[in-house]
């Protein structure tokens, strides 16, 4: 378990990290949101004892970073941004180098870096120079450095930036894998990426906790106005007179035009009005053929934008 | 800090880095061996041991000890050291024992002259001993001022620079400035070349080497809460 308390970063007056409190339970997978700069991979940098807060705790499994550093880094396994490797040596050589900076038991070693090299796929590769491996590949091997040593808690800073999308898929399914045996927090700027792999997402900005929740309690949060889409044919351009005159609605607003010459609107109500009702049943009395109803699908990219933008606003 | 050392010493040799240093000695106690005992028809070794001290260490050190944090910072490596359970005390000393190390083959090497001159008149062993021992104390000196300089910045040139600048330092200036003179290591290391084993100086060369280390590991730390 990972209790990060009251955590507050300061750089001379710029506040990077500003009192932030989040607890992550065993075997979560937790991402981190936020825009640029808002404080993701200092709190991820903070977790790993890469860097030390200026106020607060940060507890990993029983052990406090900063009192007791080098048993709460046992517990940790971290990949930082934009994988640092060692070039000049073989993906074996790396992987082994991590195994003995993490104290891997020498007996073990041999064996647990060659499961971790399976595991990440690169077991057909391991005597090939860091230097000649694609960016995938490489993006392996720090997952490998990472993972030698069976850490309980596995920490990710955007782990599929600058990846082709055969190979996001291959980081994805590898992640998704680690949840299963893991603590997992990673960092992405990659919501759709965010959504199919977390269980919970902590969305950070301007150094503050702004959201903390499951991807689909994001979701429905933005998805809680009443909007709906409907597509009618209206030949003799009735809509827009026809629905401004129904109780309930506050707006309507053309979307598009089709070639089947029906259009599309964007009809939004008062709370607590049934719009599909009332749509269907007014349309019909002004002989307004409804192709299609449906309410707009909010996806954790709305969810995002708008608690940014709440949080800007403030 | 066994598998820091490992690492140290095979990225040294598996970029020019350690052929170089290791080349530049050799090439360093050749010149100073033919100058000041065969040219000279002398079985003193000592002579080889002073000028490479003298002209040699302060070219050599910054080249040797430029990457060992400024370079890590440099590429992000540092990040796989500091977030690792490993004591940062424990990595200052393997780095500065693998630099070390790739001073002391060198010197190894050096038992090639004793055996040439061997052929002639068998030089004098304790003096020979001493001058190695003196060299590789002053060798360890430079070495914890060439880290301490790579750990204050993230460039290695600068911290090349900054090696150079202080190993030149401690080396000439006291030489050049005769109120100084007191401070000059290359006075202490030369009784070493009189067959003598000054415990003051021995405890000097350490302490200063001590200290350099921990200030090292200090400025390491305190980088992570200014980071």
């Amino acid at each position: 378990m990972i209790e990060v308390k009251n955590v507050t970063k300061k750089y001379g007056s710029f506040v990077a990290v500003e009192d932030i409190s989040f607890s992550i339970n065993d075997g979560e997978v937790v991402g981190f949101l936020g825009p640029n700069g808002a404080g993701k991979s200092t709190t991820m940098n903070i977790i790993t004892g890469y860097i030390e807060q200026t106020e607060g705790s940060v507890i990993v499994n029983g052990f406090d970073t900063v009192k007791k550093a080098k048993k709460a880094k046992q517990e940790i396994g971290y990949m930082p941004e934009g994988v640092p490797l060692y070039a000049d040596l073989t993906v074996k050589e790396f992987v082994t180098y991590m195994a003995e900076l993490r104290k891997v038991d020498k007996k073990l070693k041999k064996e647990k870096v060659q499961n971790v090299l399976k595991e990440t796929g690169l077991d057909t590769m391991q005597n090939k120079l860091i230097k000649n491996l694609s960016r995938g590949q490489k993006q392996r091997v720090s997952l490998a450095g990472t993972l030698v040593g069976d850490p309980k808690v596995i920490i990710l800073d955007e782990p599929t930036v600058g990846l082709d999308p055969k190979q996001i898929t291959e980081i994805r399914s590898l992640i998704k894998n680690l949840g299963k045996k893991h603590t997992v927090i990673l960092s992405s700027h990659i919501l759709s990426e965010v959504s199919q792999i977390c269980d919970r997402v902590i969305i950070i900005n301007k150094g503050k906790i702004v959201a903390e929740d499951t991807p689909d309690n994001l979701e429905k949060k933005v998805s809680n106005k009443n909007i709906i889409y409907v597509t009618v044919e209206d030949t003799e351009n009735k809509v827009d007179t026809v629905a401004k005159n129904i109780e309930g609605i506050k707006s309507i607003k053309l979307i598009k035009e089709n070639e089947d010459k029906t259009k599309q609107y964007e009809v939004s109500g008062e709370d607590g009005i049934n719009l599909n009702k009332i749509i269907f049943s007014e349309f019909a009395k002004e002989n307004i053929t409804i192709f299609e109803m449906k309410k707009p699908e909010a996806t954790l990219e709305d969810a995002f934008m708008k608690i940014i933008k709440e949080g800007g606003d403030k | 800090m066994g598998a820091v050392i490992k690492k140290e010493l095979r990225n040294y040799f598996l970029s020019p880095i350690g052929y170089i240093v290791i080349g530049i000695f050799l090439i360093a106690f050749s010149s100073f061996f033919y100058l000041t005992t065969i040219y000279e028809s002398s079985a003193d070794l000592t002579y080889l041991f002073y000028y490479t001290a003298l002209y040699g260490l302060m070219f050599i050190t910054p080249l040797l000890t430029m990457w060992t944090f400024a370079g890590e910072r440099k590429t992000g490596t540092d990040q796989l050291i500091l977030t690792a359970p490993v004591g940062m005390l424990g990595v200052v000393i393997a780095k500065f024992i693998a630099a070390l190390i790739l001073i002391i083959i060198p010197v190894i090497f050096t038992l090639m002259y004793f055996g040439i001159l061997c052929f002639f008149e068998v030089p004098n062993i304790p003096i020979y001993l001493t001058s190695m021992l003196g060299f590789i104390l002053l060798s360890m000196t430079y070495i914890s001022f060439g880290v301490l300089a790579s750990s204050l910045t993230e460039s290695p040139i600068i911290a090349g620079i900054l090696t150079f600048a202080f190993v030149f330092a401690a080396t000439w200036i006291p030489l050049l400035v005769e109120s100084l003179s007191g401070l000059s290591l290359m006075d202490k290391f030369t009784s070493f070349l009189y067959g003598q084993i000054d415990i003051a100086n021995v405890i000097l060369f350490l302490s200063v080497t001590i200290l350099c280390i921990l200030i090292t590991m200090i400025v390491m730390q305190r980088r992570k809460s200014i980071k």
